[in-house]
């Protein structure tokens, strides 16, 4: 019987063991894949030839009595703005139709290079620029919890697969919460890394200074266990620092005297019942042992305003690529190169990357520059700041993860900036390049679940999922509930 | 206020092309944007230089000739091109 709370564990057991092939787990999951996909929309792309050749591959590998790797055999998915060679790489854009990448992202090399089973590329918001999946040109991903609800954004598709058991991890991206929101709406465990902890190569960019790969899984042993394979220093992301991925050996750690910092800037506009399932795992920490700290995070205010001058800033300019000329979609009929350009990026992109890259290029363009990005990157600096002050107080911050839980579908379309103020939990970390987890902890009406959010100091990967850990552990795990569908073992 | 003048010029900048029938609405819905951005002007906190968010620094080295993609390869994405070069018709 497959352990939910130690899945990967579990899984690799069962190879050993020889109680599965991974030829026969493999296939399991593709059928599973057949069979609910169309429910669940999580993928967009699957790679069956690709999955059971590396299946084929662990299983000579057992059959010579040889030692796996740490993820060797698992089945498990990637968001499709993750480059992979000879496999489409859309961004769920109609901009990218047809793009096959020559090259594969350093995080998907090292996953590779260990026999990972690549099972698909998963459903995404176009460009990872979105919270509920459903600007993908493929339409939205739904929630395995509740169909008629959304999966979350932008890594929808990663959430959607794994918690419909359509994957046993995943990889998504998260520029200003887009790992950790779908994992709090699909009741997973998501880890936003440190900036410069995970390479970004390979990763089709959206705001540079912000974007980092992470793992999207059923509980925290799994994210403790991918995290630790993919950091990794790599010279071809310039911002890779080389960090030590060393938190697996760290989950077991006494938590007791552990300051968690309560801030009650985090606290406001709470939907009841997530202000009732976040006081309630405040409880739980005291009684584990931990000390919870008043923190002031005044700054956190104009977090949200920064973030979306910043993140445009970058998406305009990392947008500019796209031009019809080198790869992808290309406009049918055009009078001469600059109408071809302008078509292609008018039909190719959805209307909110439009949206995003005209702020983007209204901020940064003369006249506004410094009264927009110039004095958000200033003010990035001070929140920079808040959150290095706060941790002199604090070993780590418990927050929220989104104020409410996942929306109905279509909610997302109405008004835009209502939209954005969902961000407000967990684009602070991104501003500050910290590391960010989110962990159940609770549900709330229709069954929807309730995620939280522990924030580390830089590099404090090992501490927070320390933390995750332990209050999974004494929780028992309630709040990881599996759904029905998917592979079941 | 943000003006159709405004987002017209802007349009071309990124170059978009936003149909005559859009513009009023996505001058509204930029105008909300633009005010929402505009809030950072409320902040009393003049802010601190920011540079870049894991302190690193120039960093050089040798200039060491490494292998590069083949041409075939980058070309693949546009049927192979032409010549070895990317191909684009003048006007379709």
């Amino acid at each position: 019987m497959l352990d939910y709370l130690a899945q990967i564990r579990s899984l690799q057991s069962m190879l050993r063991e020889k109680k599965i092939s991974c030829t026969e787990l493999t296939q399991a999951y593709l059928d599973a894949m057949e069979r609910d996909n169309p429910k669940l929309n999580a993928y967009v792309t699957a790679t069956p030839e690709a999955a059971l050749a590396a299946a084929k591959q662990v299983d000579e590998k057992l059959a010579r009595g040889e030692e796996l790797a740490a993820l060797e055999g698992i089945p498990m998915t990637l968001k499709d703005n993750i480059s992979t060679k000879d496999i489409p790489t859309t961004c769920c854009s109609k901009i990218l139709e047809g793009y096959v990448p020559i090259y594969d992202a350093t995080v998907w090399k090292l996953l590779k290079d260990q026999n990972a089973v690549l099972l698909g590329k998963t459903n995404m918001d176009e460009f990872a620029m979105g919270s509920s999946c459903e600007t993908s040109c493929f339409g939205g991903a739904a929630n395995p919890h509740n169909l008629d609800h959304v999966a979350g954004g932008s890594s929808g598709g990663v959430a959607s697969a794994v918690g419909g058991n359509l994957a046993a991890y995943g990889l998504g991206s998260d520029t200003g919460g887009s790992i950790r929101q779908p994992a709090s709406f699909c009741g997973l465990v998501g880890l936003k890394p440190t900036y410069g902890a995970v390479s970004r190569f390979g990763l089709v960019a959206y705001a540079s200074s912000l974007d980092q790969i992470g793992p999207i899984t059923t509980n925290v042993e799994d994210t403790a266990l991918v995290y630790d394979q993919i950091c990794r220093y790599d010279p071809m992301d310039s911002t890779s620092k080389g960090a030590e991925g060393n938190t697996l050996s760290h989950l077991k750690d006494p938590v007791k005297g552990k300051r968690i910092g309560i801030a009650k800037e985090y606290l406001e506009g709470l939907k009841p019942e997530v202000e009732a399932a976040i006081q309630q795992a405040m409880k739980t920490y005291e009684a584990m042992g931990c000390e919870l700290v008043d923190i002031s995070l005044p700054a956190l205010k104009y977090a949200l305003p920064v973030y979306y001058i910043l993140a445009c800033a970058e998406a305009s300019s990392n947008l500019g690529r796209y031009d019809g000329i080198r790869y992808g979609y290309q406009a049918d009929s055009y009078l001469n190169t600059h109408d071809m350009i302008c078509k292609t990026r008018s039909a190719g992109f959805g209307k909110e990357v439009q949206r995003r890259i005209l702020l983007g290029t209204y901020v940064l363009s003369s006249g506004y520059y410094d009264a927009y990005y110039k004095k958000a990157q200033n003010l990035r600096g001070s929140i920079v700041r808040t959150f290095r002050e706060a941790f002199d107080h604090c070993d780590a911050i418990l927050a929220p993860t989104v104020p409410m839980t996942s929306f109905p579908k279509g909610f997302t379309s109405q008004d835009p900036i209502e939209t954005y103020q969902t961000d407000i939990c967990t684009v602070p970390v991104n501003i500050c390049g910290l590391p960010g987890v989110s962990i159940p902890c609770g549900f709330g009406e229709k069954g929807l679940p309730i995620g939280m959010q522990l924030i580390g100091n830089t590099f404090g990967e090992a501490n927070i999922l320390n933390l995750a850990w332990q209050f999974e552990q004494a929780t028992g795990g309630e709040f990881n509930k599996k759904v029905e569908g998917g592979l079941a073992l | 206020m943000v003006t159709r003048e405004e987002i017209e010029n802007i349009a071309l900048l990124s170059k978009l092309f936003v149909a005559e029938e859009e513009l009023d609405g996505l001058t509204k819905e930029m105008d909300q944007m633009i005010a929402f951005a505009d809030t950072i002007n409320q902040a009393t906190d003049a802010g601190e230089e920011f540079d870049n968010i894991n302190g690193l620094q120039n960093a050089f080295r040798e200039d060491e000739v490494v292998p590069s993609y083949p041409q075939s390869e980058i070309l693949k994405n546009r049927d192979g091109g032409v010549d070895g070069f990317f191909y684009v018709a003048k006007h379709k």
